[in-house]
Parts: C-alpha cells; structure tokens; sequence
C-alpha cells in the first residue's frame, strides 16, 4: 500500500501540482476550487471522470467513408498517371485532416471536461507510437486516439488486445501484411520490447513464436476495419515463454499480460509519466501489487498515485520538463486565451519537437530533459511572445522542406492570433500594486515563486515603466514565460 | 578526447563570455557592445591557441529523400542502365566523364571540378543489411548508425560528442535549421541548431499592440542567469537563492544551462555572423544560405566540430528528370561555393564534407518518369586530403544480381563514419559504432 498524503498538506500547491501533472493545469480560481474540494474529493473528480458529461463532437470527416470502395475501384482500373494525381490529391486532404485533428485534440485537452482521460490518451499515443507518416490515413489515426480515449483508465489486456487490433497499427507495425508463409515480426518484437514487457524479458524464439500467433490479423482496406483471415493463420504448435499450446494472437498477449515483469514495466511507466522521475523500487513493486491486486484495471493505480504522498515528494513537484503538448495547452489555460488557429498550432508545437501523430518512432518521444535544446528552449521563450502578444516572429521557417512549406507559412503570416487580455486575469488591486502584481503572476504561471534575484529584475523592469498599460503587464508575462522555470511542471 | 586536440572547456567558455554578457545588464548598451565585440575577438584568439589550426571540422550534408545514385553518378556505359531507364537514361553527351564507364550528372559541373583537382572522393554502392524503403525508418539508421532491426536512442554523432568532447562547449555541433537532427542525440545533449542567426535570439517585440517600445531583452538576460555565473558578478550577496521554492533538482539546473548556453552561443553566432564576409558567391537556396552561414561561422572561429546542412526533395516519385537537375546543380554549385569560401579563409585544410541520402532510388524507371524507393547509393567525400577518386566499386545492374529491383550495397556506410571518426575526428569509433567496423580508406 502507498502511503496517502496527510489531509494537512493539501493546499493550493499540492492541488496545482495535481492539476498540472493529472491534467493541463488551470487559471488560479480553477486551482481554488480543486484544493477546496479536499484531496479525496480532488482525485475523485479527476478520475472518476465518466460521470461527467462529455458532448464533445467528432470531427466532420472522421467516419467511414461511403465511397471508399468505388474509389479504390477506380484508381485500380486508372491509368498509371491519374493514380499518382489521384494519391497526391487524397494525400494533400489526408494532410490538412491531420492538421484538424491535432487541433481537435488539442482543443479537448485546452477545454474538455475531462482532463486525465485526455491526459491518458496522450500518454497512450506517446507509449503505442503510432505515425501518420506511415499510415497517411487521418480516420484511421483518428480512430486510434478514439480506442485510447475509451480505455484511457481502463483494463491493460483489454487495451493491449484493442491496440493490436487497432487498424492504425496494424499498417503501423506492418501486422497487416503477416501470413503464415513468412510471418513479419515487427509487431510482435515491439509489443514485447516496447508495450509489455521491455527488453531482456522476452527471446528471439518468443518473438517468431509470437509471430506465428499472430498471422491471420489483418486489415480490410476497403472496410477501412481489423479482419481475420483464418487462411493466413498458422494453427501450428506454438512454444511462447517456456508454455506449449496452439496459441493464437489473444492467447499470446495474454500470456505477455500475465509475465510478472508486465506489471512492473506498465505501471513503472506510468510512474514516470506522471511524476517525472523513476519510481524508486520499493515504490515500483507497491504499484506493481496494487495494479495485479485491482485486476490489471489502471484507474485504481492511477487513484492511489496521486493519492500517495511520494507523489507531492519535494524532488517531484516542480521538476518535470512541461512536453511541448503540455506547454502549449497550459500556457493557453493560465493565460485564459483559446488555442491559436489549427495551423500555428501545428507550427508551434513542431518547433518544440513534438508533433502529434508523427511521433518520431515508435518508441515515441523521449521527453524529459530531451526536449530541451537551445534551439527550442529559445523557441519556447519566443513562442511565448506568440501566445501573450500576438507576435507571429517565432513561426518564420516553421515549415522547412516540405512540399507546401511556403504555403503554409503564406497561411500563417495571414493568421490573426491576437494577444492575452490582461485586464482580464488581474484585478484593480493588483494592477495599482506592482508587489500584488508581482506575487499574482507568480502565482498564475508558476503556482510557485521565482527566485529572490529574479523577483528583483522583474520589479525593476515595472518600475521602469511608471504607470502599467497592458502592453507592459503582457510584457512581464511573457518575460515569466521566459525563465527556466516555466518551463516546469 | 583525443591527444592531439584540447577544447575550450564549459568553465573556460563561460568565465569568458559571461562576464561580456553580465556587464551589458549595468552598463549601456553601446559600451557593453563594444565590450562584448572586444571580448569575442579575445575569445577567438584562445581557441585559435589551444585548439591549433589542426581542429579538424566535419560538415555533414544530408541529401533528404533518397537521392536517385544512379542519375548522380551514372553507369553511362551500362546497357542494364539504358535498358531499366529507357526515359531517365542519361547518355554520354550528358554526363561529366570520369571514366569509360562511369560519369557525374551534367549538373555537378562543381563536383567534378572538386573531382579533378583532387579534392572529391565518390564511395561507390554504399548501404547496409537489410535495407529499409520507409524514408523515416532509414533516415534513423543511417543518423543513428544501428542495424535495419535495432533502435538505437543516440545519434552517431550524439555519441561521438558524449565519447570525445565531455565538457566542450555547446557549439561544438551546430545544425543549420529548426531541429536537432537524430544523428545529434545524445546521453548528454550537446549542440545547437539555428537556421537565421537573426532569429537565434529572444526576439523582443517591435512595438507593443498599445503603442508602447518593449525593453525586455535586458530583464530576460537577468531572468536567465544561472546561479554560478550569478555568483562570479554578484559576491555573495544572494545567498537567499537556495531557499527559493523551486528546488535546484536536476530539471532545473539543467534548463538554467541550457538557457545559458543559448544566450551565450546566441550572442557569439550572432556576432561571429555579423562581422564575417563570405569570400564566395552562392546560389540563393536553402542548402546555399545554409553552407554560406557554416561558412561564415567557421571564419569566425566557432570552435565547432560538426556541422550539419540539410537538401530536401530527393524524393523524385514523377517527372524526375527537372527536379532532379536543379537539386544537383544547386548542390554542386552550392558546395563548389562553400570550398571556394574556405579557400579563401584559408580554412579548408580543416574542413571535410560527407554527403548522405536515406536510400538510392530503384534501378528500374517507373511509368510516370519517375523512381521509386531503393537501396545502395553513393555517398561523396570532399576536402583537401581525401583519397580522391572512385572508390569501391559500382554495384551490379545485372537483374540477377538486384535484390527486388534494388542495387546492393558493397559498403556498409558505418565503414565511411568509422573511417570519418578515425582518420578526421581522431578518435576510436568502436564505442561510437557500437562495434568494429573496417574503415574505408578515404583520407
């Protein structure tokens, strides 16, 4: 069992911090609200979350096809050239539904009700990599995201089952071609090194063993849906984990489920994935138990982490790098401004080295401190100016190489992002005292305090100013945006 | 790190730059320009004592798209060639000669000057086991040097940093562009990448939307300091730093570094690049505004020893034949541009440049005069003491001896990094490679 955390720690940080790290954090009253509700209360409204109403629609496009069959009819009976014409066309759509979706997404995780279950989708996407740069199907990477969202919190076989079946991955991993003549590999190597289990706890001969589970798990192209082809499927003798038996792909990934390393190595993740650091193994193996004990199901694991004491740990709190997904949706959330248009959206968390539904392989993004270079750690101190004050600057060669590059930039120079309001997010008190102003910027952009020195330079700089206008209280938010310490979590 | 060759270390980087940049918070701006202007000159001049003039610089050039090898370096003779490629087949009149059988495209006239004066290695029939047509998935392997099968976490060069240059400063690998290329990826990163060193900055608003003229770049340099440079101007007047709330845990130091070092490095490109000519003319391309900044930061002493260029638009599906021809001629013209700039700065005895492409193209023309995704490829080699030359040998055209239409590598192009990392970088390239490979003699 974790150790909860003492009803006496519960205060405005300790609920910033869950907001942040279970969420995309929120403007100073949201904060309020949460630490009002006691921790208990808190969690629960977080993770109990299916009580909550979610009418969120899905995008236009994002169904099946009725003509889908009629048109790959007739690009088969086309000639060789109007084939390549008719890909390029389907292609460029694919691409802007792609930049739709990110949006789309994107605007859940800025103002859905729901925010760990987004948070989980997105933790999902990261560890089930998939790209659309393989795929280059918009619905199907849609779809993808819709199977995360369902199970965010729920049932690991069930999931890991579902993502196998899932048509995205099966293009992405390549399943969709595997026959028993010559089983392709790469799904069942990477949902054991990757998804399951982790490297070293597995064989070769588990891998081609698996394999051979798995053929007969395919794709309709037409149905645009997961088929089995019982004629691909080899119905041999399988030996998998030192267990005999004619196993299928159902048998074989509930065999991976059921290795005691499974639970460590997804509950470990997660770990990670929400405090930001490695669980120290004691803690590995309390989370482990507890996620066996709750029937490998992840919302009671998820309850008791950010229940548990060690999750408000000094050394976690502050100490996460935010993800360029993270940066973007909370800044718009502190800031109390929408999400910029669709294709700045997609230019700006680009440029900080996160691309929904392209991440950069399927071990996803590394994260952490690897988000961080100069170049992006600059991107971040001018995508700032970007967000507060309009300014458009960081998004020059935003699109290099890329056929419609120079399109796209046109598209966004024409953009009209404006600016935050900062009437709006400080009262008349605060804007007649610099002091006041001062701890409530900290308050709403760090949910912490800037270092004494720092402190220092920013109440020189509104001195300097004289009477505040918004253009100088824009400017000192931009300049907290603009410190390492905004870029934690 | 290697004998031969001693790097500036962080702690000598920042005393020297800081203090430059420290000075510009207290007094005006004029002055502390003249002494930050004052103080880069110095700086060179300590590079240019401890690190010699044998700092050896490699500049990678990487060919995005899969660069169809054999319309780059042709087979002319080939009837296999002629026979696969009825409409893209170049013939004798429209190649450069190298030699009976073999000739460059007509547009790397740049190259084939390089080539005749000895200063250009062509490495025939270069690829790797197993090869892999998805651009992105061999993209990876070549920047992180792995087998067709393995994920690999770090770049080659990445690795090369973490093996050789612990404690350099972060501008010993520059990437021109907006990302960090996977080849840079490292245990401990390393490196910088800009595109326009007039973007390299915190870029201050011109005018705010009520009218007002923004000064925040000052406050944002104090904002950024780290403690330790913090500590070197201020005494010990700041004690109270450490019992600030956030906690000096390792995100927090790590991304005070960082910011240090993009201001510093900023501050140093920006200057470098401001009072560097360039002693060459080139095409107005990406590629030749990206090799004209190299050069630019080369002449300015960055102590740099990797950079990285980007070409985009190899991927020549249909109508090859123009887009094909304008991406060689700019590539040759551009990097004919950049040896003639390091000519001029007397520069290019420490410059060696290496081409790359993701995979060549397939032997067999497609229906639309295009090519598809294939395999072995040519890499080029260029610097004043390569093996000029052809190298290896040009891989079988036979049908027989094409793996699915696909021409098979003779040269693992781990064997070109190693010999790179050996023979240039002056450093052992089993730990960087992961294991032995024979090196090519290329130098």
């Amino acid at each position: 069992m974790l150790r909860r955390l003492a009803d006496t720690k519960w205060d405005f940080g300790t609920a910033a911090h869950l907001s942040n790290r279970a969420g995309f954090g929120g403007p100073p009253a949201e904060i309020e609200k949460l630490a009002g509700l006691g921790l208990e209360r808190a969690v629960a409204h977080l993770v109990d979350y299916e009580s909550i109403p979610d009418s969120t629609e899905n995008p236009a496009w994002a169904k099946l096809d009725p003509e889908r069959a009629e048109k790959l009819r007739a690009a088969r009976q086309a000639s060789e050239d109007e084939r390549r014409q008719m890909f390029r066309a389907w292609q460029q759509g694919e691409r802007q539904h792609c930049v739709e979706l990110r949006h789309w997404w994107l605007e859940r995780m800025a103002t859905g009700p729901r925010p760990l279950q987004e948070k989980m989708t997105l933790f999902w996407h990261g560890h089930f990599a998939t790209s659309m740069e393989k795929v280059r199907d918009a619905y199907l990477m849609w779809r993808q995201n819709d199977l995360f969202r369902r199970h965010a919190t729920g049932n690991w076989p069930d999931l890991l089952i579902a993502a196998a079946k899932d048509p995205a991955m099966l293009v992405w991993l390549d399943q969709a071609q595997s026959r028993k003549e010559h089983p392709n590999e790469n799904f069942a190597r990477e949902v054991m090194e990757l998804f399951a289990l982790g490297e070293g706890h597995y064989t070769e001969k588990d891998i081609t063993e698996g394999a051979r589970a798995l053929t007969g798990w395919s794709y309709a192209r037409t149905r645009q849906e997961f088929i089995e082809r019982p004629f691909w499927h080899d119905r041999g003798e399988k030996i998998i984990f030192g267990k005999t038996g004619n196993f299928d792909g159902e048998d074989f990934l509930r065999l991976i489920v059921a290795q005691p390393q499974a639970a460590r190595f997804i509950t470990a993740k997660l770990w990670k994935f929400f405090a930001g650091a490695d669980a120290p193994p004691e803690l590995a193996a309390a989370l482990a138990s507890e996620f066996r004990a709750a029937g490998d199901n992840f919302k009671p694991v998820l309850r008791a982490m950010f229940l548990s004491e060690a999750f408000y740990a000094p050394d976690i709190v502050h100490n996460q790098v935010k993800s360029p997904v993270q940066w973007l949706v909370s800044s718009v959330r502190v800031l109390e401004r929408g999400l910029p248009p669709p294709m700045v959206c997609v230019g700006l968390t680009r440029n900080l080295g996160q691309d929904l539904f392209a991440p950069p392989n399927v071990k996803g993004w590394d994260g952490g401190l690897n988000w961080i270079t100069t170049a992006t750690l600059l991107a971040r101190y001018n995508e700032a100016a970007t967000l507060v004050q309009g300014d458009l600057s960081s998004m020059a060669g935003a699109f290099p190489n890329q056929p419609n590059g120079m399109q796209m930039e046109r598209r966004l120079q024409n953009a009209r992002i404006g600016g935050v309001d900062p009437e709006k997010l400080f009262t008349q008190e605060q804007w007649a005292d610099k002091e006041a102003l001062i701890a409530a910027l900290e308050k709403r952009l760090l949910q912490g305090k800037l270092k004494p020195l720092q402190e220092k330079t920013l109440r020189d700089y509104l001195a300097e100013q004289g009477e505040l206008r918004p253009g100088h209280v824009r400017d000192a938010i931009r300049l907290v945006m603009a410190t390492p310490e905004y870029q934690l979590t | 790190m290697n004998e031969h060759i001693t790097f500036r270390t962080r702690r000598e980087f920042l005393r020297s730059t800081i203090l430059g940049g420290a000075l510009s918070w207290t007094v005006p701006s004029f002055l502390a320009n003249t002494f930050a202007a004052l103080h880069a000159e110095g700086a060179d001049k300590a590079t240019q004592i401890t690190t010699g003039r044998n700092g050896t610089i490699l500049v990678v050039l990487q060919m995005a798209g899969g660069n169809d090898g054999l319309n780059t370096v042709v087979p002319y003779a080939n009837d296999h060639y002629h026979r696969a490629r009825p409409k893209l087949g170049l013939s004798q009149d429209k190649i450069l000669r190298l030699n009976d059988e073999t000739g460059l495209h007509a547009n790397l006239a740049g190259f084939k000057e390089l080539y005749d004066a000895g200063q250009l290695a062509v490495v025939q029939g270069v690829g790797y086991p197993n090869p892999n047509r998805s651009h992105f998935r061999s993209t990876e392997i070549w920047q992180t040097a792995s087998d067709a099968d393995r994920f690999e976490s770090y770049g080659w060069l990445g690795r090369y940093f973490d093996n050789a240059c612990a404690g350099c400063d972060p501008t010993v690998g520059v990437s021109i562009g907006r990302q960090m290329p996977q080849a840079f990826g490292a245990r401990s990163p390393k490196g910088v990448s800009l595109d326009n060193p007039q973007n390299y900055r915190f870029i201050t608003a011109k005018r705010g939307p009520d009218g007002e003229m923004s000064s925040t770049e000052e406050s944002f340099r104090k904002l950024n300091q780290a403690d330790a440079a913090v500590e070197e101007n201020s005494g010990g007047s700041i004690g109270s730093i450490h019992g600030s709330v956030m906690h000096a845990g390792s995100a927090l130091d790590f991304l005070e570094r960082t910011a240090l070092d993009a201001q510093v490095s900023s501050d140093e490109i920006r200057a470098l690049a401001s009072r560097t000519d360039n002693k060459a003319t080139y095409p107005a391309s990406p590629l030749g505004n990206s090799l004209k900044l190299v050069a630019k930061l080369i002449g300015g002493g960055l102590p740099t020893r990797v950079f990285y260029v980007s070409q985009g638009g190899y991927d020549t599906h249909t109508n090859q034949t123009n887009a094909h021809e304008r991406l060689l001629k700019d590539l040759g013209d551009s990097v004919k541009a950049f040896v003639e700039d390091m000519k001029g700065q007397g520069n290019m005895s420490r410059v060696l440049m290496m081409t790359f492409s993701e995979f060549g193209r397939r032997v067999a023309e497609n229906a639309s005069g295009g090519t598809d995704h294939g395999a072995a490829a040519p890499m080029f080699i260029i610097g004043d003491k390569v093996k000029a030359g052809l190298l290896g040998r040009y891989p079988s055209l036979a049908p027989a001896d094409l793996f699915e239409g696909d021409l098979k590598y003779h040269v693992d192009f781990r064997s070109v990094y190693a010999a790179v990392l050996e023979s240039w970088l002056k450093t052992r390239s089993e730990p960087i490679l992961g294991k032995k490979f024979p090196q090519l003699e290329i130098i």
